[in-house]
């Protein structure tokens, strides 16, 4: 860099002096300065990348696209739930069944096992440890049917923006929706509503946060989008299951 | 000395005692009014006494808190339904703070936490009220077994994602509540029907219950303005598109109603007024009788008006609206006696010898005139109608009044002097024209007679039909807010139309529990026999004495410390948070101490908050007297038809329980037979009797005919226009048949009575006929001007009077007159209008 053995005069010499203690100084600066922009060129590689409107809806175009495509889907899932009646989370698994646009199937296994079963119309949830059911009418803007709603939208997203407002981010392995319900009826049940999507567009995790602080978190795997036989959305108590309407007609 | 030269007499000579009795007469009159006079602003009163059912209206308007009810709505564009719902609970919250609200329902009380809280301070009533059986179960509930298989029942039910647990474990985490509202629960049924939002979501509805002091127009009146006053700025914060504030329930109809009618009084009052003036100028052109006749007949309302309010003590308000009739009646007995004694004057005569003419002439007429036409409205009486049988007693006194009073008072006011005698176009047109019919009565006879005859069959015939239109509907201002937010909520909600109420009050509270048991059975079969589409009782909610103290013996054996252990163990094994149980724990003291509480248990009623949106539901059955209670059934179809009205009076009613079926529509259409009654029984007593006094008045069978089968007509003929014009009857225009023949018969007496006594025909006859014009024109232009009133039914019966007058007169003209000469031989005809002495030619 700078010689001060070729410099004679001390002028010169004093100016390369100088230049030399400038120059130290500012690499001495520069050191955390570049971390810090080395760490927020990393964060901009490795953290999400919030999505603008029109990728958005191009995500959710080609979500609907793929879901036309194969309108429905199984999967294995995993559940935990928060639930501010009780001192711990429940924990629980299954397989579920989907088909676009509401009739779903979820079958839980384990110490409860359940079965609940929906055709759009009617809702029941089949529990055989105790031999009887509960039978839901839907449709009739019960606070139910928010729930239903909550629940099919992670699996379907047809239509998604008209209920919630959406926003996403692009992640290194696919993506993260969040939705936050646009009707009212539908806030009293729901506060937020996370989807975690690979690149695919396969859904691997929801997170469904409620106004009174209940959580439940959802993983699914093994999905399939092989066809479903339509009697796997139908279901029939076996007999002498004892049948109750909790919400009445 | 005759009576006629004696009213000469006085009204001439003796003035100024004449015009001393007015003015006491006046006196006296005003005194009354002023310190006597109570209006009675129930529009019930208007409807006939001894219905069942119109008595049932009036003790749920009065002993419910229901007429207190002012329902809201709020209407949105499709587009803003969401932020509608945004908006429902600030537009609650504003109506909770208006100063004139007492309690607002703006959803289903159970889906709030405060309406679940409420509800629990009344469970442990409800629960002892259960029968034997079901509280036998509900109690095994609380056995340590049952409370551990529940708690872990719940947990699975959790863990499958079942809604249940949440909401069973907010109301009820004992158990034992629900079982206990189960037969409360059935009484929502009802507003499962009768939802607050409708279908499309762009209406909510949001009931409210005022603390307006009385249900008098006047407090109406006063909390319809602060109403008003909200709904003007009660779209703050509201930022969708175009937004309807609608209100609409008894007290806006009772404003309304009662400021249309001071408005129609008005309106009808001047407009009468201003008519009759004209025609009266028109027909004589002279401004002093004018005036001379306005304050005769004030004087005849002011006499009226006291001498009712001597008889009745108060009246209602509609029998204000008398004076608009009694001024277009009693301006035809101005009108007549002016034209008789003018005529004399005209021929010639002093003042005294033309009132003594006058009241000579037609003093008998005038007589029958005023016995018919009083006779006619005091029928009213028979309609069993507080407020209509007030009306024809005093229009059949202010009639007489006006008899008396235009032969005797209205002389006071003519001038001694004549003025010099003009052309009166109007007299030698009518002059002429009786002297062609009497000459020449066929050309006339076979234009008229065919008309009618033709007109009469139009009536008869079964088509078109006649509009008969008992709605609620029938009944409403022609602009009424009111009413349109009715019709709108009723638009937007199908669903939402007015049950039939069923009330009974019993001696005490175990009759009243036992009552509405034998009533929920019965009609709960006719539920399920779709013959009613759903009902609710108070059945769970009348509390059985016997029941309470035979479950609280039963409480006391159960080991309410075994339960509220096993439920501490069953809670710590499950994992249940314990505050979710804090409520049950409560229950479990409560059931402890009601267990060993001597004597009774204190009223629910004063357990459930006053602010609590359960009295909605409360005060829809009972009534400020907890033993007067009322059921509903919803119809399959809104109650319109008899069979629909016959079938729930078989029905319903449940044998040894007293019980009055009623309801707005169900008592409209209850009073259709009666209106028809009205129409046909009592239009023909009044027939009979008019056909008997023209017999013993005429003593002329041809005459008699002729005037019956005019009557006949003119009576056929305004059906006839009424159904060619599409001018429905209502319950109360059916009154404008007895009107019409009570007014209609007199211009024949009249005429006719004149054509007896004629000694010049074409002058004499003419003398009448003219005034009779005049008469009928001013009646017609009086009854016409209750067209503009703003309430339907006045309208309805001031069209229906002005058609019916119009052909009463018409057909006396064209009619009687004709066929009185054709029943004459030519010659005599001939004879009868040669002149005796030389007339002026403008007489």
């Amino acid at each position: 860099m700078f010689n001060t053995s070729r410099c004679c005069n001390p002028i010169q010499v004093g100016r390369a002096l100088r230049a030399r203690r400038l120059i130290r100084r500012t690499a001495r600066r520069s050191v955390p300065t570049c971390f810090v922009f080395g760490l927020l060129f990393l964060a901009h590689v490795v953290s999400a990348d919030p999505l603008s409107p029109a990728d958005l809806k191009a995500l959710l175009a080609h979500i609907r696209e793929k879901r036309a495509a194969a309108p429905q889907v199984q999967a294995d899932f995993q559940e935990e739930k928060t639930v501010h009646m009780l001192n711990k989370p429940i924990t629980s698994a299954g397989t579920m069944w989907f088909q676009a646009p509401n009739k779903f199937r979820r079958e839980a296994k384990g110490n409860s096992p359940s079965i609940t079963v929906s055709d759009g119309q009617h809702l029941w949830i089949y529990y055989p440890k105790f031999q009887s059911a509960e039978h839901y009418s839907l449709g009739k803007r019960s606070p139910l049917d928010a729930g239903i709603a909550a629940i099919t939208a992670s699996l379907n997203l047809e239509n998604v923006e008209a209920t919630y407002h959406i926003t996403a981010t692009k992640e290194a392995d696919g993506y993260q929706l969040q939705l936050t319900p646009r009707n009212p009826s539908m806030k009293r049940f729901l506060q937020t509503f996370s989807i975690r999507m690979n690149n695919d567009l396969q859904v691997g995790r929801t997170e469904m946060v409620q106004p009174n602080g209940d959580r439940i978190v959802t993983t699914y795997s093994n999905e399939s989008r092989a066809p479903i036989p339509a009697s796997t959305f139908e279901f029939t108590p076996p007999a002498g299951t004892e049948i109750t309407t909790p919400l009445g007609r | 000395m005759r009576l006629h030269s004696l009213i000469a007499n006085l009204v001439t000579q003796r003035r100024g005692a004449v015009w001393s009795a007015v003015a006491v007469i006046c006196a006296l009159s005003a005194y009354i009014l002023v310190t006597r006079m109570r209006l009675d602003s129930e529009v019930l009163n208007l409807l006939p006494s001894g219905f069942e059912s119109v008595e049932g209206l009036k003790v749920y308007n009065r002993d419910f808190a229901q007429v207190r009810e002012l329902t809201f709505a709020l209407l949105c564009q499709p587009t803003d339904v969401d932020k509608l719902e945004e908006f429902a609970p600030q537009f609650a919250q504003k109506l909770r703070e208006q100063s004139w609200c007492t309690r607002v329902l703006a959803g289903a009380p159970i889906e709030t936490p405060e309406g679940i809280r409420d509800l629990q301070s009344i469970a442990i009533p409800l629960l002892l009220n259960l029968e034997p059986a079901a509280f036998n179960e509900t109690l095994a509930l609380l056995q340590p077994e049952k409370i551990r298989e529940r708690l872990h029942r719940l947990h699975s039910e959790l863990e499958a994602g079942s809604p249940r647990p949440q909401i069973e474990l907010g109301l009820d985490p004992l158990g034992v509540i629900a079982p206990a509202l189960k037969p409360f629960a059935n009484n929502a049924a009802i507003e499962e029907d009768q939802p607050l939002t409708s279908p499309d979501r762009t209406m909510r509805v949001f009931l409210t219950v005022t603390n307006q002091p009385s249900i008098g127009a006047v407090d109406c009146q006063k909390l319809m303005r602060e109403v008003k006053a909200f709904q003007a700025h009660a779209d703050e914060g509201w930022n969708g598109g175009p937004l309807q504030i609608l209100v609409t329930g008894r007290s806006a109809y009772v404003a309304e109603i009662s400021l249309s009618m001071r408005h129609d009084i008005v309106i009808t009052l001047l407009g009468s007024i201003l008519l009759v003036s004209g025609v009266f100028y028109v027909g004589f052109h002279r401004w002093l009788p004018l005036i001379g006749m306005g304050l005769t007949l004030l004087l005849c309302c002011l006499v009226a008006l006291a001498t009712g309010l001597l008889i009745f003590h108060q009246l209602n308000m509609v029998t204000i609206g008398f004076c608009a009739i009694l001024i277009g009646l009693g301006v035809d007995f101005a009108i007549l006696i002016f034209g008789r004694y003018q005529q004399a004057r005209d021929e010639g005569i002093d003042h005294p010898a033309a009132v003594s003419e006058a009241v000579k002439s037609l003093g008998k007429a005038i007589f029958f005139g005023a016995l018919t036409t009083a006779v006619g409205f005091m029928a009213l009486m028979l309609a069993g109608s507080q407020g209509f049988t007030q009306l024809g007693v005093l229009i059949a006194l202010g009639i007489t009044f006006a008899g008396i009073f235009m032969m005797t008072v209205f002389f006071l006011f003519l001038p001694w002097k004549n003025s010099a005698p003009r052309n009166d176009w109007m007299f030698t047109m009518v002059k002429n024209y009786v002297r062609w019919t009497v000459r020449r009565p066929s050309p006339m006879l076979w234009i008229s007679a065919p008309l009618l005859l033709i007109l009469t069959a139009v009536a008869l015939s079964p088509k078109p039909p006649i509009i008969f239109d008992v709605s609620t509907h029938s009944m409403e201002p022609k602009r009424s807010d009111a009413g349109y937010a009715l019709k709108t909520i009723m638009e937007k909600m199908p669903s939402r139309w007015e049950p039939v109420i069923g009330i009974v009050k019993a001696a005490n509270a175990q009759q009243l529990h036992d009552y509405w048991q034998k009533v929920a059975a019965q009609w709960n079969g006719l539920q399920v026999a779709g013959k009613i589409k759903s009902f609710s009782t108070p059945a769970a909610l009348a509390l059985s004495p016997q029941r309470l103290q035979t479950n609280r013996q039963k409480l006391r054996t159960a080991n309410l410390h075994g339960a509220r252990a096993a439920l501490e163990a069953a809670i710590a094994t499950e994992g249940f948070t314990r505050d979710t149980f804090e409520s049950a724990f409560v229950l479990l003291d409560q059931l402890q101490g009601v267990a060993l509480l001597p004597g009774q248990l204190p009223d629910w009623r004063t357990q459930l908050p006053q602010k609590s949106s359960w009295w909605f539901l409360v005060d829809r059955y009972f009534a400020h007297d907890p033993l007067l209670t009322t059921g509903f059934v919803t119809t399959n179809a809104p109650v319109a038809t008899q069979d629909q009205k016959e079938m729930l009076h078989r029905e319903l009613p449940v044998e040894s329980v007293p019980m009055v079926l009623s309801g707005w529509s169900f008592t409209l259409t209850d009073l259709v037979p009666w209106s028809h009654r009205q129409l046909i029984l009592i239009s023909a007593l009044m027939a009979v009797f008019d056909a008997t006094l023209l017999a013993l008045l005429y003593r002329d069978w041809r005459l008699w005919l002729i005037q019956v089968a005019t009557l006949t007509m003119a009576v056929c003929a305004m059906i006839a226009s009424m159904k060619l014009l599409h001018i429905p009857l209502n319950l109360l225009n059916v009154l404008a048949f007895r009107l019409v023949l009570a007014i209609g018969v007199d211009y024949g007496i009249y005429v006719l009575l004149v054509w007896q006594k004629a000694r010049q025909l074409d002058h004499d006859v003419a003398g009448v006929v003219k005034p009779v014009i005049l008469a009928g024109l001013t009646a017609i232009c009086g009854f016409g001007s209750l067209g503009a009133a703003n309430n339907p039914t006045l309208a309805g019966l001031g069209y229906a009077c002005a058609i019916g007058l119009f052909w009463s007169l018409a057909a006396t003209i064209f009619f009687t007159l004709p066929a009185a000469a054709a029943a004459e031989p030519k010659s005599w005809r001939e004879e009868s209008l040669r002149p005796r002495v030389q007339q002026p030619e403008n007489v």
